[in-house]
């Protein structure tokens, strides 16, 4: 009796502390950065499911930068939300360059997951950077902007896009990719009109992805758009209103045709009553 | 005593039903419990118990709504229109009229409550309601010509109560009901006038209010930007039809009351045969509108009304739009045309159809039209593009057909069918001892 105690007790001590199959997770990682605002590592992962690939929603993972003696300096940690993505923002410190080089090596890690097997993924970014104007040339407006390395060289052929921000996705100006001159620069003119809130606009100009230098992205905001008309009839009197703010017309035909019928039908109830009172009479 | 007057009383004052009377009854309520359990399930489980989903949101239950709005309509028809045109050979049919007319209207406004899905917030309707809706409209109109005509029914009736109280002497109850209800009338000269002039007042104002309800009506439709809605001519369409499925119910109820109480001196062959030939008038009216309304859209065939009168005319709904455009205008019609169709058995088995018609037209007119929007539902299952009605709509839908009925039922027992005093009057039947308006 005794033994088949031990054994349930056992049974149930394995169901208790049992774990998950364990998943080996396929982490992406994009340096991205925002010029004058912010930059960060984009980070995504997932993992091969029953059900094809599915996203890695809740996997920690550390972040480390790796040091010119190759030792790992500890950022922070990353969790994944539940479509499997994370943006581990790189302050000043984490950004600060070696005497070296303007090369920043990163390393992302899953380490001690209960349910993700541990990995490792290293990316290398070569500094560079992006500026961006808007400026009127013959009353026609043109963004100029001009893409550099770490120590200011400029940067030639280099795919830059140039996008308008929208309230959902960006808004492409232009060809799909102007490549950068000789002296790292481009210049695109705006010509189509188009709206802004108080007539500014923002325009983005970005270096997509490149293996070297990530995402480099530089805004430049220019009042130069038609400005947004507010055409809101929150205080209006429309049919759409609540019945606060019904059109007037609604208010005053339909209650006198509603006082027009009701009217005599409260003379033809009273109606009832005298017919009633004069036979009482006789 | 006038030995033709008391005969007259004899023949017109309500009688108790026998076990046919009786049966019909218990079968009348059997079918609205039915539908009081189905309905009881609905409160219980919400709208979900219906066939009713994100593309078919209005089902039987508002098509079932149109048609009792439509069949209200013969009260202000019979009774209004045809005694402002001085029309006399109406009057033995006008009670029956009235009779339909309101409960046709009770059963609308409970129909519009059965297809709400938390009707708990009716009140919300009053208390927040938009004067921007047609929804508030129809709420208004439909209170209003509920209370008109409740009103047509009764002034008619104060002389008819004040002689059945002594008809209906052996029977205290009843006969004190009548006396109450008769608002002591005595058929003086005062009573006779302001009896006279409401219901001139009454006669009127009931003709703008009953085209309103059915203008209002076509404009809940007509609001919704949807293929088979989107037309300027549904308020007169709507009108039309309501005449004609309102004539028919008047011929059906008449003929089933003139056999079952013989009534053949008072309802004759010839109150069939006008009766006829006013139905035939209005299906060809309708017809007209249906013509309208089919014609010059498929004319045009925009792609989304080409869809939705396809599935009219050749698909899925092509059987009951021919059956009913068939059996229940173009037929009738050329039957009606000759006098032998008018004749009472051939008219009533013509009206029936015609009313039979009217509601499937009604279910035409509602459901194909959600099947096919002009902007397709996203992201639901294909089963919900289809409508079916479940059992349980169907349930509550014949209870409240039968509710319409057993209204009908209970009203003719208690109400003489035909307007005795008015028929006393036009036949100079009067008796010294009885009251008279002269």
């Amino acid at each position: 009796m005794r033994t088949y105690l031990i054994y349930f007790f056992l049974l149930l001590a394995n169901a208790a502390f049992a774990q998950n199959p364990t998943h080996k997770a396929r982490v992406s990682a994009q340096y991205v950065k925002v010029m004058n605002r912010e930059a960060f590592i984009a980070l995504s992962a997932k993992y091969k499911g029953e059900n094809g690939f599915e996203p890695a929603s809740g996997l920690a993972i550390q972040v480390y930068k790796k040091m010119p003696d190759d030792s790992l300096f500890y950022l922070g940690v990353a969790t994944m939300n539940p479509e499997g993505k994370t943006k581990f923002v790189l302050n000043d410190s984490s950004l600060a360059k070696t005497k070296e080089s303007s090369v920043f090596t990163y390393v992302v890690k899953i380490e001690n997951q209960s349910t993700y097997e541990d990995s490792e993924t290293e990316i290398n970014i070569a500094d560079a950077y992006l500026s961006a104007a808007v400026e009127a040339v013959d009353s026609i407006n043109q963004i100029r902007a001009t893409l550099t390395d770490g120590s200011g060289q400029p940067l030639a052929g280099q795919s830059l896009k140039v996008q308008l921000q929208r309230m959902y996705a960006p808004l492409p100006i232009g060809e799909e990719n102007y490549e950068t001159d000789e002296k790292g620069s481009i210049t695109v003119p705006i010509e189509a009109p188009m709206p802004g809130v108080n007539g500014e606009l923002t325009f983005e100009v970005v270096l997509n992805e490149s293996e070297t230098y990530g995402t480099v992205k530089a805004l430049v905001t220019a009042p130069i758009g038609t400005p947004i008309v507010d055409q809101s009839t929150f205080d209006k009197r429309t049919l759409w209103s609540p019945p606060s703010k019904a059109p007037y017309c609604l208010l005053i035909f339909p209650n006198l045709i509603i006082l027009g019928v009701w009217l005599p039908i409260l003379l033809l109830i009273i109606n009832l009553f005298r017919i009633s009172k004069a036979g009482m009479n006789t | 005593m006038n030995t033709a007057y008391e005969k007259m009383i004899n023949d017109l004052a309500p009688k108790k039903f026998g076990w046919k009377g009786n049966a019909w009854v218990a079968f009348l309520v059997v079918v609205i419990l039915a539908g009081m359990y189905s309905y009881v399930q609905q409160l219980k489980s919400g709208l979900v118990i219906t066939g009713m989903r994100d593309y078919a949101l209005w089902g039987i239950y508002i098509s079932n709504f149109v048609f009792f709005v439509a069949v209200s309509l013969v009260g202000s028809l019979i009774t209004a229109i045809l005694r402002l045109s001085g029309v006399h050979w109406s009057t033995p049919l006008t009670r029956i009229a009235e009779i339909i007319a309101v409960a046709a209207i009770i059963m609308a406004g409970i129909t519009i409550i059965i297809d709400m899905g938390r009707p708990d917030r009716l009140l919300n309707l009053f208390l927040h309601g938009r004067l921007q809706s047609p929804i508030l409209w129809d709420v208004i109109v439909i209170t209003t010509y509920l209370v008109i005509s409740l009103l047509l029914l009764y002034y008619p009736l104060l002389p008819d109560f004040s002689i059945l109280k002594r008809h209906a002497d052996h029977q205290g109850w009843l006969s004190k009901w009548y006396d109450r209800l008769s608002l002591n009338w005595s058929g003086n000269e005062k009573q006779v006038r302001i009896h006279a002039i409401s219901l001139q007042a009454l006669s009127i104002m009931i003709i703008p209010v009953a085209f309103a309800i059915h203008t209002v009506t076509a404009w809940l439709f007509e609001t919704t930007y949807r293929p088979g809605w989107d037309s300027t001519n549904f308020g007169p369409y709507f009108i039309a039809g309501a005449f004609v499925a309102g004539s028919g119910a008047v011929v059906v109820v008449m003929f089933v009351l003139r056999k079952l109480y013989s009534l053949e001196d008072y309802i004759t062959d010839d109150h069939f045969d006008k009766m006829g030939k006013v139905l035939v008038l209005l299906c060809l009216l309708y017809l007209y509108f249906n013509i309208n309304e089919y014609l010059i859209p498929t004319y045009k065939s925009t792609k989304e009304e080409a869809m939705h009168l396809q599935s009219l005319f050749k698909g899925e709904y092509a059987v009951l739009f021919w059956t009913v455009i068939i059996g229940g205008l173009i037929l009738p019609v050329i039957i009606l045309l000759f006098r032998k169709g008018r004749k009472p058995l051939p008219l009533f088995l013509v009206a029936l159809a015609v009313v039979l018609g009217a509601w499937w037209k009604r279910y035409l007119i509602v459901i194909p039209t959600l099947s096919h929007p002009f902007l397709p539902i996203e992201g639901v299952p294909q089963s919900w593009h289809h409508y079916a009605p479940t059992l349980m709509e169907w349930s509550i839908t014949a209870a409240t057909l039968a509710s319409a009925l057993l209204i009908i039922t209970l009203l003719v027992r208690f109400l003489p069918i035909v307007p005795i005093y008015e028929t006393a009057e036009e036949r100079g039947l009067t008796e010294t001892s009885q009251p008279t308006c002269s």
